[in-house]
Formats: C-alpha cells, sequence, structure tokens
C-alpha cells in the first residue's frame, strides 16, 4: 500500500523569531505529559457543551392551547373520523404530542475525569509544540496598537494567554481584548474547551505553579519517561 | 500516545468517543429498517398494546393473587436484637494475623471488631460464641454485649477477661465511632437488668463479677454505682398485708 502524503497547510504560521536568550523550564510530567486520551477530552466537550445549552425551547400541549373542550363533531353519523376537543395535535392548530418543554440538559461528569481532561489537554498542547511559558503578563499602557505589534513580532497569533493571577490585569485586557485571534483568560477560570479551541497556549510563570499544585499527582502512573520541557519566551 | 507527524494537532473537529461506551438508543415506531417499526414491540391488539397504564403488578387476571392465596401469619416483634456472632477460632486467628490487638487497658470492643474485618456488620451488638475454644491461645479481654457460657469458660481457662456490658444503639454507634463525650445509658428494661445482673453472663452490673475484677484498668466507676442502684431489687419485698386475726 502507498504511503499517503500527509497534508500541508496553505499558510503556514510565521516561523517563531530566534531565540537569543532565553531559559529553560521543568515541567511537572504527570500534568504536562500525561498520555492521550482523546475520549476522555470528547466526555470533557461533551460535558461543557451541554453545560452551555440554554434549553429553552417550549411547546404548547392540547391542554396548553387555547380552546373549549366542545366536541367538534357528533360521534356517529357524520361519515368521517370520530373528533373530540379542536386542540388534539391531529387537528390542524392543535397542541404538539411529545414536544419539548425546557428542561436541563446538564450532565454530571465526575470531577476526576474532568481533571484528566485538563491535564491530556496540557499534555497534548506541549506535544504540538504549541505551550508557551512566559515570566510575567501585563502590559503597561492600555493601547492595543502597541500589543498587538508586539504578539505579531513574536509570532503569537491565535494564542491563548493564561494568567496565574487572579484577575487578568485591566490595562492587558483593554489592550488585547480588541485583537483578532488573540483571548487571554486566568488560570481558574480556563476550561478544556478553550485549551483545545485555541491552537496555541501561553502560560504565566503563576499558572504554571496552579496547575501543576492543582493537578499534579505525588507519583506517575503510567510513564516515567524523562520530562518534556518548554521553552519560555522572554 | 498519537504522533504530531501522523496526524494534525488535536482540535475539536478529531474527537471520539471510547469504542464501545455509546449505545444507540432504541426508538421504536420509526420503520420497518429499524427492526421496532410498526406495532413497535407491541404485538397485535390486546390490553398491553394500548396506551395508558397497564394491569397492576401482582394482578392475575381476577384469579386470587398468590400474594392473598396464603393467610398472614404471626408478628414482628420490635424489641427483638439481632446479635453479630464472632468466634473465638476467629479472634485468635485475628490476633495471630496482628490484626486484633487486646490489654488489659485496651479490651476487644465492637469497634476494633468491625474495623479490623472480624465482624461485618455490627447488628445491635457482638455475641462472643465457642466455636473454636481449643484453638484460643492468648489471653484477651473483651466486653461484647453478650457471651455464651462455653466462650467464658474458654476465655477464663486461658486467664482472659469477658465482661458483657449493655450497649443501646445510642451506644454502639458511639463505641464504633469512638466517641467519649457522651455517658452510655444504663439499662432500662427489666429483662435487660436482670441479664447484666447475672455473674453467670459476667454482665457488669453483676457484683459478684466487679468484687473479682476489683480494680483492673477495663472497669468503669460507673459499673458500681449502677450495680448498687440497679441491684436494689435483691433486698426489696413486697408489702404483705398482714393477715387480722
Amino acid at each position: 500500500m502507498a504511503k499517503t502524503v500527509p497534508l500541508k497547510r496553505a499558510i503556514p504560521d510565521p516561523p517563531p523569531p530566534s531565540i537569543t536568550e532565553c531559559q529553560l523550564v521543568a515541567l511537572d510530567p504527570t500534568v504536562f505529559h500525561h498520555p492521550i486520551r482523546r475520549d476522555i477530552l470528547h466526555l470533557c466537550i461533551n460535558h461543557y457543551r451541554d453545560s452551555l445549552r440554554q434549553g429553552s425551547a417550549n411547546t404548547r400541549t392540547r391542554g396548553e392551547v387555547r380552546g373549549s373542550g366542545r366536541k367538534i363533531r357528533p360521534q356517529k353519523g357524520s361519515g368521517r373520523a370520530r373528533l373530540g376537543d379542536a386542540q388534539s395535535p391531529m387537528l390542524r392548530g392543535g397542541g404538539v404530542a411529545f414536544g419539548p418543554k425546557p428542561r436541563d440538559f446538564s450532565t454530571k461528569l465526575p470531577r476526576k475525569v474532568i481533571q484528566m481532561g485538563m491535564r491530556v489537554a496540557l499534555s497534548s498542547k506541549v506535544l504540538e509544540q504549541n505551550l508557551g511559558v512566559m515570566k510575567t503578563m501585563d502590559w503597561p499602557n492600555g493601547k492595543t496598537k502597541y500589543l498587538s505589534h508586539k504578539i505579531s513580532s513574536l509570532g503569537l497569533k491565535n494564542t491563548l494567554f493564561i494568567t496565574g493571577e487572579d484577575e487578568v490585569p485591566t490595562m492587558l485586557q483593554r489592550a488585547i481584548r480588541n485583537i483578532p485571534l488573540v483571548g487571554v483568560t486566568t488560570s481558574r477560570e480556563v476550561n478544556i474547551h478553550e485549551l483545545l479551541k485555541w491552537p496555541r497556549v501561553m502560560l504565566d510563570a503563576k499558572a504554571v505553579d496552579f496547575f501543576e499544585q492543582s493537578l499534579g499527582k505525588p507519583y506517575a502512573s503510567v510513564d516515567d519517561t524523562p520530562v518534556q520541557e518548554a521553552i519560555s519566551r522572554l | 500516545m498519537a504522533s504530531t507527524a501522523s496526524r494534525s494537532r488535536i482540535s475539536l473537529a478529531n474527537l471520539s468517543p471510547a469504542r464501545g461506551s455509546l449505545h444507540k438508543q432504541k426508538r421504536v415506531g420509526r420503520g420497518q429498517g429499524s427492526n421496532h417499526g410498526g406495532t413497535a414491540g407491541r404485538g397485535h391488539n390486546g390490553q398491553k398494546s394500548r396506551s395508558g397504564a397497564g394491569i397492576k403488578p401482582g394482578f392475575e387476571g381476577g384469579q386470587t393473587p398468590i400474594t392473598k392465596l396464603f393467610p398472614k401469619r404471626g408478628f414482628v416483634n420490635q424489641n427483638e436484637r439481632v446479635w453479630a456472632p464472632v468466634n473465638l477460632e476467629r479472634i485468635q486467628h485475628w490476633i495471630n494475623l496482628g490484626r486484633l490487638s487486646c490489654s488489659p487497658e485496651k479490651p476487644i470492643t465492637a469497634r476494633e471488631l468491625l474495623f479490623s474485618g472480624c465482624v461485618h456488620d455490627i447488628h445491635d451488638g457482638i455475641k462472643v460464641l465457642g466455636d473454636g475454644a481449643e484453638f484460643l491461645t492468648s489471653q484477651i479481654y473483651i466486653t461484647p454485649s453478650r457471651a455464651s457460657k462455653s466462650a467464658i469458660r474458654a476465655i477464663e481457662d486461658r486467664g482472659g477477661q469477658v465482661v458483657c456490658k449493655y450497649y443501646n444503639p445510642l451506644a454502639l454507634q458511639d463505641c464504633v465511632k469512638g466517641r467519649t463525650d457522651r455517658i452510655t445509658a444504663a439499662p432500662t428494661r427489666r429483662q435487660d437488668i436482670m441479664w447484666y445482673s447475672k455473674f453467670q453472663n459476667r454482665g457488669f452490673l453483676s457484683p459478684d463479677l466487679l468484687k473479682k475484677l476489683g480494680d483492673a484498668p477495663f472497669v468503669e466507676e460507673r459499673w458500681k454505682l449502677l450495680s448498687q442502684q440497679l441491684g436494689k431489687w435483691r433486698k426489696q419485698e413486697f408489702d404483705v398485708e398482714k393477715k387480722k386475726k
């Protein structure tokens, strides 16, 4: 069987700038080098998307459609089918049989499955070499154009910036919110859906600590291969 | 582990569930290809094919149902107590394995028996039975709710001590959970007071037993007081009307 040629992207991402000064970051392998489990990600994404559903579709049943209960035509003698009131689902203008009613579509997923999903998502980003670590994330003024220029020069489009602070710094928030294809969030609020949606992810040093604290295990469960290191950009 | 060379990045577009984890829902009445079309698994005509509630469970079409054929019998004794039995050979085996240990300061109670797995459920209390008494070799100090005569004999022959203590449900829970802030209640029923006052049962209210134990570490002060108070019946007499001559 002939080998299939892998598809190539039409417009490649800009190559990263030459890194003159960089530092190495040692990441916890139980968090960032977890075996990839697509089925766990599938479960987590379904759980997340279920929770987003509004569930407000509503229809009127035959009891809720406005109308009287008078029998439309006599039981016998008309030669046609027998009918009760005019709101029956058989008739035009009648109620809906078994139609949607407002309900809660959210599902439950064990907490530990969601935690494993986070580990798998972060590990997949490391595996694809789409995870970066920065020392701190802040911007001095709230000007979008300067930040946009800096991000383009770093080649960090299509990136989600995750900061480990409790809130995204105001100046950074203001400067970044209008830049297309760039997003920012805190490590507490980030979810697996966002991690998978964004092609590239940049973490704060604080965010790395947060993930390692909340997701790290005291022992490696399956793989004992040496830890993979991520290159941090200044 | 998927290598990046063979697949594009893991994104929302290429996730799938684990093979065999999802099962298709059975949807009846949706065409012949589903094998559940047409009559939707209900057969043809008859009461069971109609919509609405079916027959009451247990109804046999009018024939006297099996639940009504036979007469009711007896009553359920609300005061009945079920003792969790534990034989001497089991206790000895647990001690040999190191799962149970006892000393005069820390006698074996329901808590130790439950947590070591010697007994799986305490029910209304523990009763020590004498099966396998020949295998008992160590001195044990145990405070069960009840003990059989052969068990008492075997334990005391080896130099141990049994004291049967009264545990009401709350006291049993406190014993298991290790709560010592509450005082365990004294028996109130005449049967219980009589039973725990007898030396042959090694009941904790028996004056002979308390004298014999003296100042052993696991004897509580309260037992002596209760034994006095609850033992007054021994000296009491009914008021007998003197016959008038």
